[in-house]
């Protein structure tokens, strides 16, 4: 340690990180020199640290010394552990959960001596209902409960509780069973208190009696620790006073909600009362009315309303006042209210229907709010925006224009505007409505745009032509288990069909004649002003020359087939 | 270690009185020369008493922990060589200090003799007049110069040295406990129950008669136990051969026939509280004092008897208990405990700490520290134990201290990262001071080359590999089912 005088060394900050060498990372000679032999606090109390054994503990420290400080052993017992601890045990699967005190799980307090057992067995003796060892710690405790509770100070002052007292109390347990053992058992009791200084007789803790001598007594234990005092003063008084008119105050208004609602309540009931009178009186009316025959007009049975109501609005004022008192106003006003205007369920139902369709309305509203702008151009489309691009095409059953539409012009320019707002009042897109026949599909239609060098297209768009007679019909159904089998090879599979259904009809409509090389035939429109024109598909690229044997064909079917 | 050195720090009151006793004059206070396996050494008489085989004197020995006080017949005295005699002088000072306890002892004491005529009435005067504080002052003063003294060296030379007597007086040990401050050594009484209302668990009582052994034998569950020190049981329990105690609701009787009628109702099987955890080996129960009582009384009373500087001066229920147990067929049985303040002012984790005798030297005890620091953990605190910490208190926190520090160490030197006390600390939920005093206690804490630096002895790593080896056993955190308990103010205010 001299050697390291000279150096000073820094204090070591818990922060600074400290290099960890093992001791064969560094040089022996210097690590030895570098070990300081200070003492170090140990925490235990100065003058236990130089116990000769924990020395030697110490020194041994890290070293495989064996050294141990002896405790006096302890030993097997010779009790018969099994006897008396007999009850198995068996653990729950979960944790356990437990707060019951050990004076709950235990049956009586008073655990008998040995004295008591001699006591009892020459007390059984003598007579012939015995007195089990259970009902014996039953009375005993009772006495000694008892007995506590009305002589605390018994030691000091030697009171005993006397035996009247002892059966009041025994007035309210199950030791009134007992009654004829108890005389008998409280001699007893008495005598051993007697030996015993009138101290309870079961060996007790010393608790603290306030008295001086508690302090240094070892035997006393377990005082009450003391709630750290707050320091007096003027303010603290002044808080403390306010805080306790305060809880006054609150408790007062307690008792006034009490007061006012029990009044209330007694108003109520008297309300009912009559109300119940007067109801019963009324259907003896009704009943004589029908006896008598009296048809008349049943004012008379709603003879009081008039007067129930003014005397509802007496009330109403009053009440305003007194809130304790609203709640019960609902009931008689909602009476009145169902005397007075009776309602139709027909009304109802209207009323009903009403706001349902104002409902369905304004959420058609919202959702056409929110698809806005939205195209939906899948194959088999949820919502039906698609609408919006048929509003390009006008219908055809339209009336045929007898001259070029003066419109024409201006639809040019605005090419791919719905023009045909002007000849169908455009209808907003609703959602998902179902349209059974497909008018729109089934009606040719058409739209004009202008293509490339000013030429003017008249796209049409036919009714569903090439989609055989319906994909929704007869043909999955018969068509459905054609693969199932590997046999079916050789049997052709037939398919019925109704020949006179519309759809089937339609189809053959459709079905072009020989020789037709676009089976979803291409219309030059007749109506189509001078300009060249090309009839295109929307779908597919515009065919700039149409064939010329089709417009004649397919201008023909002008009376659509147009299903009602 | 000469008469010299006692004077000038004792000053006024000068050496003590020598010369030869017999077994009639020989008085409670006296040093002799006492045997003790098989060796002489010095003790202090703390007590006296009469039996049918003779005079016996109950022996506090130079630099023994009390629980190694024993009753000796008087063949065990040696009268030949001088017996220093408790010094008048200092009497005066003490006596004036504890006035009132004087005065009380004897009140104690008439209620005593009653019971027990002859024995106490001897002792209870020296209680009075026995002044041991003046020379454990000394002692400390002294530290090193008593420290190396051997065995022998008692013997022959230190057998007069006033402050090796010193130690007789307080010596007190407790089983992994670490005990209430007393304040220094004059006990300050007033100032240590002041301590007391506010927090804390231990304190050593000053009271002569609370350094004597009061129950001689404990029947607990399968064994008989040998208290190691005073525990304030009912008082008359002093006379009996042996109290039983109810293994599960830790009840006390002196009376066999209570015992086992008391065992024929008792229904308690495991501790009264919540199970916080459970693996194979053990379980822990959380008890709080303020619900269960009873229990916690109990329970404190019988650790008392394993536990020097535990107090029960103050009722349980400012604290928390977690008690280890282990599972046989006849219920969970007590192995040890801890007890925690429902609020440590000063951040300790843990206030008493018992591995009951029959478990000792078994590895509960590293496993109770490993507990309370989990806890700890949970509640993302650091902690430490309660001080003064015993010897087998300090033994046992060092080790674990010292085991899972090295343990990280390692980990560091084989990243060759370097580590900080902070991060040790936070890694452990151990305060900074207990990782520097442990890694001073190793000597593993180095001032080199203008840098502080942590050397890994090689005989500790090894030592580490040997623990490696014997696969401990250890607390499993996810298995705790735990979450800090919450006390509100007001049931801290009208709760305790």
């Amino acid at each position: 340690m001299s050697t390291r005088k000279p150096v000073r060394i820094r204090k070591l900050n818990t922060k600074t990180a400290l290099q960890v060498l093992r001791e064969d990372q560094i040089d022996r000679n210097e690590y030895d020199s570098l070990t300081t032999d200070a003492q170090i606090a140990t925490g235990v109390e100065s003058n236990e640290e130089q116990e000769i054994h924990l020395q030697a503990v110490l020194k041994g420290a890290g070293a495989s010394t064996d050294n141990e400080i002896p405790v006096p052993p302890p030993q097997e017992s010779d009790v018969s552990y099994d006897e008396l601890y007999s009850t198995p045990y068996i653990e729950p699967r979960n944790y356990i959960r437990f707060s019951d005190t050990v004076e709950e799980t235990l049956g009586s307090l008073y655990d008998m001596t040995t004295e008591d057992e001699e006591y009892l067995k020459t007390y059984n003796a003598k007579r012939a209902s015995k007195l089990s060892d259970d009902d014996f710690e039953r009375i005993m405790e009772l006495f000694e409960m008892t007995a506590s509770e009305q002589t605390p100070y018994a030691a000091v002052d030697n009171t005993i509780v006397p035996y009247e007292v002892m059966v009041q109390h025994m007035a309210h347990s199950p030791v009134v069973k007992l009654q004829t053992h108890t005389k008998q058992v409280y001699e007893y009791w008495k005598t051993r208190r007697q030996d015993n200084a009138n101290k309870p007789l079961h060996p007790s803790l010393k608790f603290e009696t306030h008295q001086e001598h508690d302090d240094l007594d070892p035997y006393v234990c377990f005082r009450r620790r003391e709630v750290r005092q707050t320091r007096k003063t003027r303010a603290r008084d002044v808080q403390i006073a306010d805080k306790l008119k305060k809880l006054r105050r609150e408790l007062e208004d307690g008792r006034q909600l009490v007061l006012l609602s029990h009044q209330r309540e007694v108003l109520k009931k008297e309300l009912l009362n009559t109300e119940r009178f007067l109801f019963e009186h009324r259907a003896k009316l009704k009943e004589r009315k029908v006896r008598l025959g009296i048809k008349a007009d049943d004012e008379d049975l709603l003879y009081n309303t008039k007067p129930q109501k003014r005397k509802i609005s007496e009330v109403q004022h009053p009440v305003r006042g007194a809130p304790h008192q609203r709640l019960s106003l609902p009931v008689p006003r909602e009476s009145r209210a169902v005397e007075q205007d009776l309602v139709q369920l027909s009304d109802k139902q209207k009323e009903q229907y009403a706001e349902f369709f104002r409902d369905i309305e304004s959420k058609a509203q919202h959702h056409r709010h929110w698809n806005n702008g939205h195209i939906d151009l899948t194959e088999r489309p949820l919502s039906p925006v698609k609408e919006e691009q048929h509003q390009n095409f006008r219908p055809a059953k339209a009336v045929f224009l007898p001259t070029p539409p003066a419109s024409a012009s201006e639809s040019m320019e605005l090419d791919d505007e719905p023009v045909s707002t002007v000849m169908a009042p455009k209808r907003a897109p609703s959602p998902f409505v179902f349209n059974g026949a497909d008018e729109s599909e089934s009606t040719p239609t058409y739209r004009r745009r202008v293509g490339r060098n000013g030429r003017l297209w008249i796209d049409r768009r036919h009714c569903r032509l090439a989609s055989p007679p319906s994909d929704t019909e007869t043909p999955p159904q018969s068509d459905q288990c054609k693969y199932d089998q590997d046999d079916s090879e050789d049997e052709q599979a037939v398919y019925h069909i109704d020949q006179y259904s519309t759809s089937a009809m339609r189809f053959r409509t459709t079905i072009p004649a020989p020789g037709h090389r676009y089976p979803r035939g291409h219309v030059a429109d007749a109506n189509a002003p001078a300009h060249p024109v090309a009839v295109s598909r929307p779908a597919l690229p515009p065919v700039p020359a149409p064939a010329p044997p089709q417009p004649s064909n397919h201008a023909q079917p002008q009376p659509q087939p147009q299903p009602t | 270690m000469s008469p010299g050195i006692l004077e000038a720090t004792v000053g006024s009151d000068g050496p003590r009185q020598k010369n030869k006793a017999t077994p009639d004059t020989l008085r409670v206070g006296c040093i002799a020369m006492v045997e003790k396996d098989g060796q002489a050494r010095r003790a202090e008489i703390l007590s006296i008493k009469d039996t049918k085989s003779g005079r016996q004197f109950y022996c506090n020995f130079d630099n023994f922990n009390k629980r190694l006080d024993e009753w000796v017949p008087v063949k065990r005295i040696n009268f030949e060589q001088d017996v220093e005699w408790p010094n008048p002088d200092k009497d005066k000072p003490k006596d004036g200090k504890n006035k009132q306890g004087a005065t009380a002892q004897k009140k104690n004491l008439s209620k005593k003799i009653q019971k027990r005529p002859g024995k106490r009435e001897q002792s209870v005067t020296s209680e009075a007049a026995t002044p041991n504080h003046p020379w454990s002052e000394f002692v400390d003063s002294q530290p090193q110069s008593k420290a190396p003294s051997t065995p022998r060296d008692l013997e022959s030379k230190a057998g007069q040295t006033p402050a090796a007597a010193g130690d007789e007086m307080d010596l007190d040990e407790d089983e992994n406990t670490p005990d209430i401050k007393k304040e220094d050594d004059g006990f300050s009484r007033e100032a240590e129950i002041e301590k007391l209302r506010t927090g804390g668990s231990m304190t050593q009582n000053p009271t002569e008669l609370s350094r004597i052994r009061n129950i001689s034998k404990v029947q607990f569950g399968k064994y008989d136990l040998f208290p190691w020190y005073f525990s304030p049981y009912p008082e008359s329990f002093t006379q009996e051969d042996a109290i039983s105690v109810c293994e599960f609701c830790l009840s006390y009787y002196a009376d066999l026939k209570s015992f086992a009628r008391h065992r024929q109702k008792c229904t308690l099987q495991h501790p009264p509280g919540n199970e916080i955890y459970r693996d194979d080996y053990v379980s822990f129960f959380e008890i709080d004092g303020r619900r269960q009582r009873t229990w916690c009384r109990n329970l404190c009373l019988l650790s008392k008897m394993f536990l020097d500087h535990k107090t029960l001066y103050y009722d349980v229920d400012p604290f928390l208990f977690y008690v280890m147990t282990q599972k046989t067929e006849k219920g969970q049985h007590l192995v040890g405990y801890f007890s925690k303040e429902k609020e440590c002012a000063d951040g300790y984790n843990v206030a008493c700490i018992l591995t009951m005798p029959q478990y000792q030297r078994k590895g509960f005890g590293r496993l109770l520290i490993q507990f309370s620091y989990e806890l700890s953990k949970i509640e993302g605190k650091l902690g430490s134990p309660e001080k003064p910490l015993s010897d087998l208190g300090l033994l046992s926190y060092r080790q674990y201290w010292s085991e899972n520090i090295i343990d990280l160490l390692v980990e560091y030197n084989e990243r060759d990262e370097r580590c900080t006390i902070e991060s040790i600390s936070t890694a452990l939920a151990m305060t900074t001071q207990d990782v520097e005093h442990t890694l001073q206690a190793l000597k593993m804490q180095v001032y080199h080359k203008g840098e502080h630096k942590v050397v890994l002895p090689e005989k500790m790593i090894q030592a580490r590999e040997k623990a490696r080896s014997k696969q401990k056993r250890y607390i499993a955190p996810e298995r705790i089912q735990w979450k800090p308990p919450v006390f509100t103010a007001s049931s801290r205010t009208w709760g305790w």
